[in-house]
């Protein structure tokens, strides 16, 4: 398959300054607040928050699939090109070509009545010229790559025939039917148990490795970032307040609510029956102004200055982004 | 039966039993448009049928003159003239509806409260009960509603109370069934298996739980059926064997207009008008609460 | 990357076929509904039988009408056997039934089962038209309304199937007639003509009929239709679907309509009873030699053993079609079809 070299020789996708507002009702939910990243060729970048913290509202925002009553705003470029905005039939061109995602639930995320071979098909169909039997010999060929047994059977196979298992792997089939430069996974491990997890994991970057892909992935869990993940960015009520490499971030955390966050993960080394150290407090009603620092009320560094100007992101050491008055000192150890 | 989609959520009932305030609506006036105007097209047309006719002077629905035949519209003394026998149109129409709108109040009513009962009942107490009231109700919803009701009401005679009758034979299965659908979804929720195991009867379990939560389905299903009752009674009717002439039903009327359709088509539209505007102020009004309580 | 044999290979497929049709849950779903149908066809008869031979009073006195002498009563009543207890005369009744006797029809002398024949094929083929037409227009109209929810295709659509579904179908029919037969005499009022004799005057003969009976019905299948992929097309699939590039048109039919359908299929399955009973008063408004006019025709003339078989054998058809419908689902859903199977 024939691809363009890119321009810029590593730069993949660059996301500026994103907003995004949603309505609910007569309300208007102001899920994106701003958000900058960039996603080399290679690499694989973990967005890391809670539920509500915009991480998906953002990365489906890049691809276009928000319902048409959301409003986007700022910038998304892939190689160069830019996405927000594009007239629906062009956008249909880039997606499952040049960008994909899978998501998080297979059991919903997919057709229920449609065999798997031609959900597979379907994406390649729309983009290749293939004739019907060349595009599902590529789907059996995507099926035994995703390792899935039996990929021949399975090809006529429906879905609910499937374990949570393998239905994610379908789904990464689906996902990687054109080769796509970049994959977006959505909380694809959130469903599955943790065994499941690690192999999925492991497959996505072994694929990653072998089609040279950009890997974006999606989670609350931030162990799994730390496991997995080149690059962690963290976010909190719509826009990213800590990014860093994963070494680095883990390392040296300076983002109190990073630092909360990785109090949370139990560890094998804490005291048998002690109290898990939450974050107390909720985060701040996505459809009202706030004036301040996100977390404010939640912080444990918290000083008067955080209430009354938003910190921005900006790189206060090499390669370590942070948004904090007040950031902590010592580095996280563990 | 396969998977049926209908009668699947759950009746407002339960979010009023957890305190839940009713769905916001915007507070505006045109959002309660959607009720407000089939519910007071039905205050109207109960009005005008029930009210007028003892109130107001009216010319009378039978006897009338036959030098009178065939008036037109605003002809002086029958605003909407007057049939092939010379009976004054208006007032068959609003005695007619009368009959009409009674017969399927009577109905509807006996369906909710006798079907609505024994499929609740059949519900809750489940197992042998349940499906042997399964395939009784299973045995009368074969019959099409037309055919049994012509069958029973050939059996009983013409006249309202028998028209009543068989249509009944109709409606309770159809509500036992919806009732039945509705009170199996509730049985699954845990405030129901709380209440059973603080011992409580099942008549209170019937009329204090159940009932109270089944009803708004049940009320909108009701209002939506005043339509199909109407209709087939108008076609019992038609056919000569619900209200028997000379009194006057708007399905026997149109019967009568039929027999000179090309010489006065109106006698065809004006009890058809009348019909077709209270089936859809019905439906209106049903398919508006039930939006509005999200019961399906 | 290693070459593998096309995925049809038959091998493979069939192997597939065979495993799922043998431990087939659909294979059991359909044994299981056509065993519960024999009490309900059985309960079917006797409810006719009690309707039409133990309610009315004295049934000989009802045929032969007031004037009747007590002594041509009670010969009528011999000749009947109708002096004999009512649980014999639902044995010699049902036995007739299930040796293909269906009695003579007190009118005109007929076999029953002669009469029912003649005019069976006529009923399937108005209700095999109304049906077609009401599927016919429901699903276009539902796919353009759902395509923009709220937008004015679906607005409109829905507004008018309101007022389509409130029109009582006779009623319907007496409008087409001033309209389509008497202004603009396009279709015949009344009269039928055979398939044998001429396709195209049949259908024409069939048309308004079956548009009276259809109409209604497409309107109430549109909305429910609508709101059905309205429902599909918010489920996470059709994220699925748009992330791979596939055009709104197509996720609306291969995605969200597929699904749809068989929402569609209980709901026709379900007013097969209605569309049967219409055909009695369509048939009626427009002279067609059906089931439905012979039905009418039989009550008033009091033809009892007429009456009965006919309300028997539409019942019955309505027993099977539910039947059938379900049996259909459960083959076509292959969530049912092939049951959930362990790795």
């Amino acid at each position: 398959m024939e691809r363009q070299v890119t321009r810029e020789p590593g730069l993949l996708l660059e996301v500026d300054d994103l907003h995004v507002r949603l309505r609910r009702g007569d309300r208007e939910i102001r899920a994106v607040r701003g958000l900058t990243y960039r996603v080399s060729v290679g690499r694989t970048l973990a967005i890391v928050g809670e539920s509500g913290s915009g991480k998906t509202v953002s990365c489906r925002a890049v691809m276009g699939l928000l319902p048409p009553t959301a409003v986007v705003t700022g910038s998304a470029r892939l190689e160069g090109k830019e996405l927000l905005g594009l007239p629906d039939a062009e956008m249909r061109e880039h997606l499952g070509a040049d960008l994909a995602m899978v998501f998080q639930d297979p059991v919903r995320s997919l057709n229920p009545t449609m065999r798997i071979g031609a959900q597979i098909t379907e994406a390649i169909q729309e983009h290749l010229p293939l004739s019907r039997g060349e595009a599902g010999r590529r789907a059996v060929e995507l099926l035994e790559r995703v390792r899935i047994p039996l990929a021949g059977r399975r090809f006529h196979e429906y879905p609910h025939q499937l374990s949570g298992g393998m239905r994610q792997r379908v789904m990464i089939a689906i996902a990687l039917a054109c080769h796509p430069r970049l994959l977006i996974a959505d909380e694809a491990t959130t469903a599955l148990d943790v065994t499941t997890q690690a192999q999925i994991m492991e497959l996505l970057l072994e694929l990653q490795r072998e089609l040279g892909m950009a890997l974006v992935f999606i989670s609350h869990d931030l162990s799994l970032a730390a496991s997995y993940a080149d690059e962690v960015m963290v976010m909190y009520a719509g826009r990213a307040v800590e990014r860093a490499p994963t070494r680095t971030l883990f390392a040296q955390v300076r983002m109190p609510y990073t630092r909360a966050l990785l109090e949370a993960i139990p560890r094998l080394d804490r005291p048998a029956h002690s109290l898990l150290p939450v974050v107390p407090g909720q985060p701040p009603d996505p459809s009202a102004q706030h004036v301040g620092c996100s977390f404010a009320e939640r912080c444990p560094n918290v000083r008067p200055a955080c209430r009354e100007t938003a910190p921005p992101l900006e790189q206060h050491e090499p390669d370590h982004f942070w948004a904090c008055w007040n950031p902590c000192q010592v580095g996280w150890a563990g | 039966m396969a998977n049926v989609p209908t009668d699947e959520r759950l009746p407002l009932g339960l979010e009023a039993l957890a305190g839940a305030p009713a769905p916001a609506r915007t507070g505006r006036w045109a959002g309660h448009l959607d009720v407000g105007v089939p519910a007071a097209a039905i205050v109207l047309l109960f009005a005008a049928c029930f009210v007028w006719p003892t109130l107001l002077p009216l010319a009378k629905p039978v006897g009338g003159n036959i030098f009178e035949a065939n008036l037109g519209p605003l002809s002086p003394g029958h605003l909407l003239g007057t049939d092939t026998v010379g009976n004054d149109v208006l007032s068959r129409l609003l005695y007619g509806g009368r009959t009409s709108l009674e017969t399927a109040l009577a109905v509807n009513l006996i369906g909710l409260f006798l079907g609505g009962t024994i499929g609740a009942l059949a519900a809750y107490l489940g197992g042998a009960v349940d499906a042997v009231a399964m395939r009784g109700l299973d045995v009368l919803i074969a019959f099409p509603a037309l055919v049994l009701a012509l069958a029973i009401a050939d059996s009983l005679g013409p006249g309202q109370g028998h028209t009543i009758l068989a249509l009944s034979f109709f409606a309770v299965p159809v509500f036992a069934r919806n009732a039945r659908a509705a009170t199996l979804r509730l049985r699954e929720l845990t405030f129901m298996t709380a209440a059973r195991l603080c011992g409580t009867r099942t008549w209170r379990m019937l009329l204090r739980h159940i009932a109270p939560n089944i009803l708004p389905q049940l009320l909108t299903f009701g209002l939506l059926s005043m339509g199909a009752i109407m209709v087939i009674e108008g076609a019992l009717s038609f056919l000569g064997l619900g209200i028997a002439l000379p009194d006057p039903s708007w399905g026997n009327m149109i019967f009568q207009g039929q027999q000179s359709i090309s010489a006065t088509p109106l006698l065809v539209l004006f009890p058809s008008a009348f019909l077709f505007v209270a089936v859809l102020a019905f439906n209106l009004l049903g398919d508006a609460l039930r939006a509005r309580w999200n019961v399906r | 990357m290693t070459a593998t044999a096309a995925p049809a290979v038959s091998a493979d497929r069939l192997i597939g076929r065979v495993a799922a049709l043998a431990t087939s849950p659909s294979l059991r779903l359909a044994a299981r509904r056509l065993v519960i149908a024999v009490p309900v066809l059985w309960g079917v008869s006797a409810l006719t039988f009690i309707v039409m031979s133990v309610l009315p009073g004295n049934a000989a006195q009802q045929i032969l009408g007031v004037q009747a002498t007590p002594a041509q009563v009670h010969q009528l009543e011999l000749e009947l056997g109708l002096d004999k207890p009512a649980w014999l005369r639902y044995a010699s009744w049902i036995g007739g039934v299930l040796t293909g006797n269906l009695g003579r029809s007190l009118a005109s002398g007929q076999p029953v089962t002669a009469i029912i024949g003649q005019r069976l094929p006529i009923t399937v083929e108005l209700v095999v038209y109304a049906l077609a037409v009401s599927v016919a227009l429901a699903v276009p109209v539902a796919l353009l309304a759902a395509r923009r929810p709220g937008g004015l295709a679906d607005r409109l659509s829905m507004g008018i199937s309101m007022a389509g579904l409130s029109m009582a179908n006779y009623v319907l029919a007496l409008l087409l007639v001033i309209a389509l037969a008497v202004y603009l005499p396009v279709f015949p009022a009344i009269g039928f003509v055979p398939l044998t004799e001429s396709v195209g005057a049949n259908l024409r003969s069939l048309t308004l009929p079956a548009l009276a009976i259809g109409l209604p019905l497409a309107c109430f299948y549109t909305r429910l239709l609508r709101a059905d992929i309205a429902d599909q097309m918010q489920e996470d699939y059709v994220v699925t679907a748009r992330a791979k590039g596939v055009g709104p048109w197509q996720v609306l039919v291969r995605h969200a309509l597929r699904n749809s359908l068989f929402g569609l299929l209980t709901i026709v399955g379900l007013n097969l009873g209605t569309l049967i009973g219409a055909t009695v008063i369509i048939e009626q408004i427009f002279s067609l030699p059906g089931i439905g006019q012979a039905f009418l025709q039989a009550i008033n003339n009091r033809d009892v053993p007429l009456i009965e078989a006919i309300v028997l054998v539409l019942a019955t058809a309505v027993v099977l079609a539910n039947l059938l419908t379900d049996i259909l689902y459960a083959v076509l859903d292959p969530r049912i079809r092939y049951g959930q199977r362990p790795d």
